[in-house]
């Protein structure tokens, strides 16, 4: 941004603020504020930590010994390779299910679609809690289970959902995918709804087929929500923690742990609070890394 | 660069997470500490915080109750509940132990003594205790919130943690419960005993072993296997002793012989208890005394037809049982020690704050309010003005005496505390059973892995933490 556009007017090598600027200024002071008691603090703060053994009377400086702790505990190495699996089958096939939803919504009227919006948001309305409990219920490992009941009609054996290394996962990932996409739905839909109409009636005049204007038409122009929605998704992914918690604590085996949920024994569990902090910086680490990648590899030609 | 400064920005987001891990110790002090500070004399009005778990049934109901009576007895003192559920009051008293504001007063169970001893924070009250109100408790039971010299809270009840059973089924089933009572039972006559009590309708045992409480379960039997507590009398980690071994053998013996199903770990409490009530399951674990109680009052709702009973419940009479033992061991129970601990804040102490903390930490652990808790949860009180006060209190619905007994001799039988392992070694075995004994033992009773590859796992994981010298090899 340009010193003049904002209104700061420039002398020589000095600023002066305009009047208006202070206005500015004082109306993003909260958020402000909020923003850097309640996130560039504790950021600062956990770097710190993350360098100390934590004690409520005084934390001792053990220099990277946290660090060193992470990448010689194979439990880590594991919970990254958990989140990861977690993130590769759910964002993608996320943002599919999400995009087709929104495809097959948009014909309809502005009142319709309005309805549809409100039932697929509806989920992200109910407490993770809640539909943790709802889900446990459904995947009730006994004969009498609802799942396992509707399975048992089709000849399928009994499956013990969440307390087997083998299906465990997979369960956390249906459960995910069949849980909400809300909020990627409608916003998909208003970029759908922002793409000209006069690109569709070019391309009747063509004779496209509705393939050929998804893929030349559509999918180009909602590509800087898809990469929103995508960096968002990951993001969010590998802070996922409520499922495994409320689901399976990370068992079997361990073999449902994502790192979220390690952080969080080490911090409120085991009051490791330095290792915990060590972690999350490593955490947040490769995932700047990997939205990186993802600007790089597909945000070339996105401008937002 | 708006896109690298996008990305340092859900980096930061990331990183907040964690935003409560960085306070620094000039946290300020809680209300008790500025309550305290309005005043140093004795008869100054101070208020003293308490974090609660609903300890019994109607336990936070009472609450109210006792803050009169108290406030009666010392005018210029006010107690201040906090309340929480059972899930949350740890976590609660975590985050304010870490945040260096803890309340005055909260109720820890033993196990948890040596890691919040750790954090500073929880006051030695050995030294601020009276003899007259020490002399109260049973010595035995004190030992549980002893730390090297230190004393960390006062007990108010021990539950021993054993097995129920439906009596008409075992009655079927043609188990001979009270002798079961009287002299407890080998592994394989309770083997013999569930195999007989499998039927097309009911299982014959089943434990929740659901997420952690698979702890529960290995917890529980690994005590009358000859290693009741994780480290033997040299301070040698246990669990990679061959009885060890055997033990899981056992328990994957009983998925395997198909009298308990193969989805036990999945279940979890709630399950298994109304697994219990609706007649599918002969005997089931953990059970506990007040189970009795709870399923009386099931039984109640049926015969008044009442809809609030369990969906699909039908009239049980609960059995106290005994865990099984191994190889020959003697029994040793599972006892849980339940009580109420002090803490300070980081600012320094204020002696008079301190003791009148220490005039409620007695209030509450002894006398009528020791005596309500222990008898809601169908236990016997720790303390001689508990007792007294036990003797006065009239049940509405008798106790089933076969029960009292039973309980009675289990808690004779308990493992005794072992305040002489050091935190810093009970803090490591925790990591280890969390980390390690319990994924495995899950994917054991899931049928992932075999007891001896459990057991190499354990142990190759043991010797990395506490060396080669540091566990047993027999």
């Amino acid at each position: 941004m340009k010193g003049n556009h904002s209104g700061t007017v420039r002398t020589g090598r000095k600023w002066r603020l305009t009047s208006e600027d202070l206005w500015g200024y004082a109306f993003i002071a909260v958020a402000m504020i909020v923003f850097c008691v309640f996130t560039v603090y504790p950021v600062i703060s956990a770097f710190f930590t993350s360098f100390e053994e934590y004690k409520p009377l005084g934390s001792t400086f053990v220099a990277l010994e946290n660090y060193k702790t992470t990448f010689t505990n194979d439990l880590f190495y594991k919970s990254v390779w958990n989140t990861l699996v977690y993130t590769v089958f759910t964002v993608p096939l996320s943002l599919c299910i999400s995009f087709l939803v929104a495809i097959m919504i948009l014909p309809f009227s502005r009142k319709v679609q309005s309805v549809f919006k409100s039932l697929y948001y509806l989920p992200a309305v109910a407490s993770g809690v809640a539909l943790s409990v709802v889900w446990l219920w459904i995947y009730d490992p006994l004969p009498t289970g609802l799942l396992n009941s509707l399975l048992s009609v089709f000849g399928i054996d009994n499956v013990n959902w969440l307390g087997s290394s083998r299906t465990a996962m997979f369960s956390l990932i249906l459960m995910a995918l069949l849980a909400g996409h809300g909020t990627q739905i409608i916003i998909y839909l208003a970029a759908l709804l922002g793409v000209p109409n006069s690109l569709f009636e070019a391309a009747d005049l063509d004779g496209a087929t509705f393939l050929q204007k998804l893929w030349y038409i559509v999918i180009p122009l909602v590509k800087p929500t898809t990469l929103f929605l995508l960096v968002t998704g990951i993001i969010g992914s590998f802070q996922v923690f409520m499922n495994a918690y409320m689901m399976t604590g990370g068992g079997p085996d361990n073999a449902t742990t994502m790192v979220g949920l390690l952080i969080f024994n080490n911090a409120f569990k085991y009051s490791d609070y330095g290792l915990a902090c060590a972690q999350a910086l490593v955490l947040a680490v490769v995932i700047a890394a990997v939205s990186l990648l993802q600007f790089k590899l597909m945000g070339e030609d996105v401008e937002y | 660069m708006k896109k690298l400064l996008s990305v340092l920005v859900a980096a930061a987001l990331t990183v907040t997470m964690l935003a409560a891990c960085g306070g620094s110790g000039s946290s300020s002090a809680g209300g008790s500490a500025a309550a305290s500070a309005s005043g140093t004399a004795a008869e100054a009005p101070d208020t003293i915080t308490m974090l609660l778990p609903p300890v019994s049934t109607t336990y936070q109901d009472q609450l109210s109750v006792w803050a009169e009576e108290f406030n009666a007895m010392y005018p210029n003192l006010t107690l201040e509940f906090e309340n929480a559920s059972w899930e949350d009051y740890k976590d609660k008293l975590d985050v304010q132990i870490n945040a260096g504001t803890p309340p005055d007063i909260a109720f820890v169970e033993y196990d948890r003594v040596g890691t919040l001893a750790d954090s500073g924070l929880m006051v030695d009250i050995s030294t601020l205790i009276s003899d007259e109100e020490l002399a109260d408790f049973d010595e035995s039971a004190l030992e549980f919130y002893r730390l090297d010299e230190g004393l960390y809270g006062l007990p108010v009840y021990i539950s021993v943690q054993c097995l129920g059973g439906n009596k008409a089924m075992m009655e079927e089933a043609g188990i001979d419960w009270q002798s079961v009572q009287q002299n407890g039972w080998t592994f394989e006559e309770f083997r013999e005993a569930i195999k007989a009590g499998a039927t097309d309708d009911h299982y014959g045992f089943i434990f929740a072993c659901a997420g952690v409480t698979a702890a529960d379960y290995l917890n529980i039997m690994v005590k009358n296997a000859g290693m009741p507590a994780p480290f033997d009398e040299d301070l040698k980690f246990a669990y990679t002793s061959q009885n060890f071994l055997e033990l899981l053998k056992c328990l994957r013996q009983i998925i395997d012989d198909g009298s308990t199903p193969a989805e036990m770990g999945s279940v979890d409490a709630g399950k298994r208890w109304n697994m219990f009530l609706t007649g599918q399951t002969m005997i089931f674990g953990k059970g506990l005394a007040n189970f009795e109680g709870l399923a009386a009052e099931n039984n109640a709702k049926l015969a008044a037809d009442d809809g609030t009973a369990v969906e699909g419940s039908i009239e049980t009479e609960y059995v106290v049982l005994p865990v099984p033992t191994f190889f020959g061991e003697a029994q040793q129970a599972q006892g849980s020690a339940g009580g109420y601990s002090m803490f300070r804040t980081v600012e320094e102490p204020d002696p008079v704050h301190q003791a009148n903390v220490m005039k409620a930490l007695y209030f509450m652990a002894s006398g009528e309010r020791a005596a309500f808790t222990c008898n809601e949860l169908y236990l016997s009180g720790l303390s001689e003005s508990a007792r007294t006060a036990m003797a006065e209190i009239e049940n509405e619905v008798p106790r089933n005496e076969n029960n009292a007994n039973a309980m009675a001799l289990l808690t004779e039988q308990a493992a005794p505390a072992r305040p002489d392992i050091p935190a810093e070694k009970t803090a490591q075995a925790t990591r280890l059973m969390d980390e390690v004994i319990v994924p495995k033992f899950q994917a054991l009773l899931a049928g992932e892995t075999t007891p001896e590859e459990m057991y190499e796992a354990v142990c190759q994981a043991a010797i990395e933490t506490f060396g080669e010298d540091g566990v047993v090899q027999d």
